[in-house]
């Protein structure tokens, strides 16, 4: 009879031999139930053993132990490999082009003076100024005569302002939120007033009978040029995202008393002079003042104890300055051509 | 405005200042310098031939933006800019004007004021024996570079002292003029041949200057042609006056005629001035007129007002500019610029406004900080913080809604636009329902901007008919306002949402699309079909947006004859409405710990059925037990009918549903839908 300890020596290269060859999952489970199933061939072998010397059998069990570990080992080696392949197959079958544009709805664009003011509304709600509103068809109480703009005053000519039929007239500037702020909620006020103001003028690339403005105001008691170059130097370079230099100088607006107008260090050449600031340095931005105690006590308060300052904010001019744009129409115009970009 | 900077110093002996840098002083410390010009630049070339004629030192000139001189009526002649200089530099003025000759209010010349509200003074004075010609060069090249043409020797020394002292005046030939000048207003149906060859026809809100029978100038603006000096003058009335700046402003709009007088009028002219401005006259024509005689002045006062006295505390003024200012700094600088000063004590002063600064421009002690301010120079101020309450920033909640509905509808792929607020005569009659709650514009340039805007849907039709040259499908949205006339007349402003969905190729607009939209932007908006009888909305695609029970708004699909190709679905959501309903979130309730069972149902109906009536039909037969109704889909069965399919679940909160009351359910809900007319597709 054939030896049982060669047998299993023998029977167990061949299975490593077909373990290895195996190429699917299911070629190896074949493998193992011939070899190491109930019904395999160390079964087989095994049942051999009673006919062996007691001190060959004990040789040969320990050595169908070792076959069987060698064995078991072996197959889970080559199945994990086999089973890493097919999921590297699977993957590879399911491989898709990302550089493909995605299906579905792209996002829309806002409107860049919606940008700007949001911006603005942010930055001044963050050092404490309310924002607030007022209508755009005014009364010209609000729009002149509460803002000491008596009705001989050059500023209220009838070719600057659209007038209803009715007698009401499209604000000409922000400034009417003012008295109507502090009638409505008294001293002390911070507040802005972004919105959209009228001209009546003819429209061309620089000119446009519709556009934006926001209207700032601080009332408190003693408020000072000094506080006014303080809040514009920071909210200024915030707006602009670097560091703002300003000036000013004598300016006049029948609603503040003394008036200015603000020049900021001209931000493309640092003040060196340029074709932008006309080789002056300086940029003009904006008009502001201390407010003149007429608007004070038209506002029901008193001028004595309450004071303040004002500026008016050109949203449509620094939205023009920030992204470049040359023709002021297409702010107004509509077109989706001209809003996509931005 | 245009100054001369050989002039100014002539005014201003010692001044060593360079041009540039005296444009710069005189922009940080009193009005806007638009820049520094060669007189030639401008003026035409015969100006550089009268310079070299003349063999003067070639002139520059300032250029000052008018704006900025809206108050200062002072700085509308040479004299007045140098004493500005003069304070800057700390250095003083000679007067032009040499001793003044005493005036009568009698004489060969008789002058009325019918008013004094008309005219606060009115100088006049003869002078015999004048000849025509032209004016020396120097004046020729003085007047020609600041922009006045020259005439002759009479007319133009009229205006040298309108350059230098700021008083317009007039020169009449005075045998045309004859001997009586009154001052009153126009009378009803009088008209005038001006000077510059136009007829006016004058209001009785017109002031003139009249002889004894009919207007020979119109006051401040303009004289008349027929007293005009001419080649034969011999003798001359010069006039300096006085005349009131609002009815001066006013006759000026009304004419539409501006002249360098009434423009210096309108914005309060030194009565003071009038007589200075006679003699001055009078001194030039000695020189360029050699021979001609002047008779005394007669003057007219009617109404003088005291120069205003101001007290200032010096202390206040410091507060106001956060700057420290020393008493002895601030006399300084109100001394600089010719105040009266008195000190009351050590930090109050008593200050007298000189009266060429009396007529609208200084009056109160805010007027003083200006003063100081500007003389100080606002660079010397140190920027500094205020002190003030920490308290929340209060909230505005209208922006925040619109700033939360523009993400949601930019996410949705929507672009923003912004439209003018106006629409045009053909707007405002596409749709009549507005007529009679239309804003009207009083005077609009254009035609486009006749009416204020009732909804925003016009503009956003010119979007759409403009953006469909470029694009076959898109989205936009305006926030904005609309404008009507409530019911007791008075204006009123409602902020809008209007969105548009468009598709050129597409047979009908994508509502359902809109309808997300809408649910997007008003979670539990509910969407009510309506018919529609109006030219805007496709009649058989419109319907009400309604939360809560209240109607927000429309959705509807662009009437297609209102496009040109093409088809657009509309949302117009009144945020203002919106934005006052009370909160509409529901409750939280707690998870189902129970089971539920589900199971799908197929009707068919026919094509014209609601969805939202069968789902009511559908929630009424199933009863309490219904947890969710889930449409989905719609299956079309020609040719009249379609089926609609429908999820239910059903379940119990305490306990899980047996299979019999599931069935019994069931059978309910099928019986209901048969009941109704419905049949159920197995």
């Amino acid at each position: 009879m054939t030896n049982p300890i060669q047998t299993i020596k023998d029977l167990t290269q061949s299975a490593l031999g077909d373990i290895n060859s195996a190429t699917t999952l299911a070629d190896l489970e074949k493998v193992r139930v011939a070899v190491l199933g109930r019904k395999g061939e160390l079964a087989g072998i095994s049942k051999t053993f009673g006919a062996m010397a007691p001190e060959d059998r004990a040789k040969a069990g320990q050595l169908l132990n070792e076959a069987k570990a060698t064995l078991e080992k072996s197959l889970e080696d080559r199945k994990a490999s086999l089973e890493g392949s097919e999921s590297d197959q699977r993957f590879k079958s399911e491989w898709i082009d990302l550089t493909v544009p995605p299906q579905g709805i792209a996002p829309g664009h806002i409107h860049p003076v919606t940008q700007v003011q949001d911006e603005i509304e942010q930055l001044f709600t963050s050092m404490g100024f309310r924002v607030l509103d007022g209508p755009e068809v005014e009364t010209d109480y609000y729009n002149f005569d509460a803002l000491n703009i008596p009705p001989d005053h050059p500023a209220r000519d009838m070719q600057d302002t659209f007038w209803m039929t009715d007698g009401h007239l499209l604000r000409t500037h922000t400034s009417p939120v003012q008295v109507r702020a502090l009638q409505k909620y008294g001293a002390p006020m911070r507040m802005i007033a972004p919105g959209r103001v009228f001209r009546n003028e003819e429209v061309d690339a620089s000119h446009e009978h519709t556009f934006y403005q926001v209207e700032g105001m601080m009332v408190d008691r003693d408020v000072s040029v000094s506080h006014l170059i303080y809040f514009m130097q920071t909210l200024l370079s915030s707006v602009f995202g670097r560091k703002v230099t300003v000036r000013l100088r004598p300016g006049y607006f029948p609603f503040v008393e003394p008036g200015f107008e603000l020049d900021i260090q001209c931000l493309i050449c640092g003040g060196n002079g340029c074709a932008v600031c006309k080789q002056s340095g300086w940029v003009e931005l904006l008009p502001c003042g201390l407010v003149h105690p007429n608007v004070i006590s038209n506002s029901g308060l008193d001028p004595q104890e309450w004071n303040g300052f004002a500026f008016g904010l050109g949203l449509t001019r620094l939205a023009m300055m920030r992204y470049a744009i040359d023709d002021i129409r297409l702010l107004q115009s509509g077109d989706l051509r001209f809003l996509n970009q931005f | 405005m245009k100054f001369s900077y050989n002039w100014i110093r002539e005014l201003v002996p010692g001044l060593k200042m360079d041009v540039t840098t005296l444009a710069q002083q005189i922009t940080m410390k009193t009005a806007e310098c638009e820049g520094v010009h060669d007189p030639g630049a401008f003026a035409g070339a015969s100006v550089a031939a009268v310079a070299s004629a003349e063999n003067s030192e070639p002139d520059s000139i300032i250029e000052i933006d008018n704006k900025s001189l809206t108050n200062r009526p002072d700085l509308w002649g040479h004299l007045g800019m140098a004493r500005e200089v003069a304070a800057i530099a700390g250095l003083s003025v000679v007067d032009p004007v040499g001793e003044l000759p005493v005036a009568a209010s009698k004489g060969d010349l008789s002058i009325t004021i019918e008013d004094a509200n008309l005219c606060a003074r009115f100088s006049g004075q003869r002078v015999e024996n004048v000849k025509v010609a032209p004016s020396p060069l120097w004046m020729q090249y003085r007047l020609n570079s600041l922009g006045v043409n020259p005439i002759n020797n009479l007319v133009d020394v009229t205006n040298y002292v309108l350059c230098e002292l700021g008083q317009p005046m007039h020169a009449y030939d005075a045998e045309l003029l004859g001997d009586a000048i009154v001052v009153r207003a126009a009378r009803k149906g009088e008209s005038i041949l001006a000077l510059n060859g136009e007829k006016y026809s004058l209001s009785p809100e017109d002031i003139v200057i009249a002889d004894a029978h009919k207007p020979v100038g119109i006051a401040g603006i303009i004289g008349g042609n027929d007293t005009a000096i001419r080649a034969t003058t011999k003798r001359i009335v010069l006039e300096a006056a006085s005349f009131p700046a609002a009815q001066v402003r006013k006759s000026s709009s009304r004419l539409k005629l501006r002249t360098d007088a009434s423009m210096r009028f309108e914005k309060g002219q030194d009565p003071e001035n009038t007589v200075r401005a006679l003699a001055r006259a009078v001194e030039l024509l000695k020189q360029i007129s050699p021979g001609s005689q002047a008779a005394p002045p007669i003057d007219i006062y009617a109404r003088k007002t005291t120069p205003p006295k101001i007290q200032l505390d010096i202390d206040w003024a410091e507060r106001k500019l956060g700057r420290k200012l020393s008493t002895e700094e601030v006399i300084n600088i109100f001394k600089s610029l010719v105040f009266g000063v008195e000190q009351l004590d050590q930090r109050k002063l008593l200050l007298t406004v000189p009266s060429w600064r009396a007529t609208k421009d200084i009056s109160i002690p805010e007027d003083l900080v200006e003063e100081i301010g500007r003389m100080v120079g606002y660079a010397s101020i140190v920027p500094q913080a205020p002190a003030v309450l920490a308290a929340p920033t209060p909230r505005n909640l209208d922006h925040e809604q619109h700033r939360a509905v523009r993400a949601a509808m930019v996410g949705q792929g929507f672009t923003e636009v912004s439209n003018y607020s106006f629409i045009s005569e053909a707007e405002a009659a596409m749709f009549a329902s507005w007529t009679g709650t239309l804003l009207q514009v009083a005077n609009p340039i254009v035609a486009e901007q006749k009416y204020m805007r009732p909804s925003l849907l016009p503009g956003i039709r010119r979007n759409l008919a403009d953006n469909s040259r470029y694009f076959t499908d898109f989205r936009l949205f305006e926030i904005g306002r609309e404008y009507h006339k409530s019911q007791d007349g008075t204006p009123a402003e409602r902020t809008h949402l209007v969105a548009t969905i468009y598709g050129r190729e597409t047979s009908g607009a994508n509502l359902l699309e809109m309808k997300r939209i809408a649910q997007y932007v008003a979670s539990n908006c509910k969407v009510v079909p309506m018919k529609s009888h109006d030219e805007i909305m496709h009649p058989e695609r419109a319907a009400h947006v309604e939360v809560a029970g209240q109607h927000v708004g429309d959705l509807y699909e662009l009437h297609p004859g209102l496009l040109d190709r093409g088809r657009a679905a509309i949302l117009d959501l009144d945020l203002d409405t919106m934005q006052a309903l009370p909160s509409q979130r529901a409750p939280y309730r707690p998870l189902r710990r129970f089971p539920t069972s589900s199971f799908d149902l197929s009707i068919v109906a026919p094509t014209h059925t609601l969805v939202a009536d069968l789902e009511n039909k559908l929630r009424q037969s199933a009863g309490e037990s219904l947890v969710a109704l889930q449409f989905l889909l719609i299956f079309p069965l020609p040719p009249d009918k379609k089926s609609v399919s429908f999820r239910l679940t059903l379940g119990a909160d305490h306990r899980t549903l047996t299979a019999e009351e599931v069935t019994r359910t069931r059978e309910k809900v099928v019986e209901g839908i048969k009941s109704a007319g419905y049949e159920l597709r197995e």
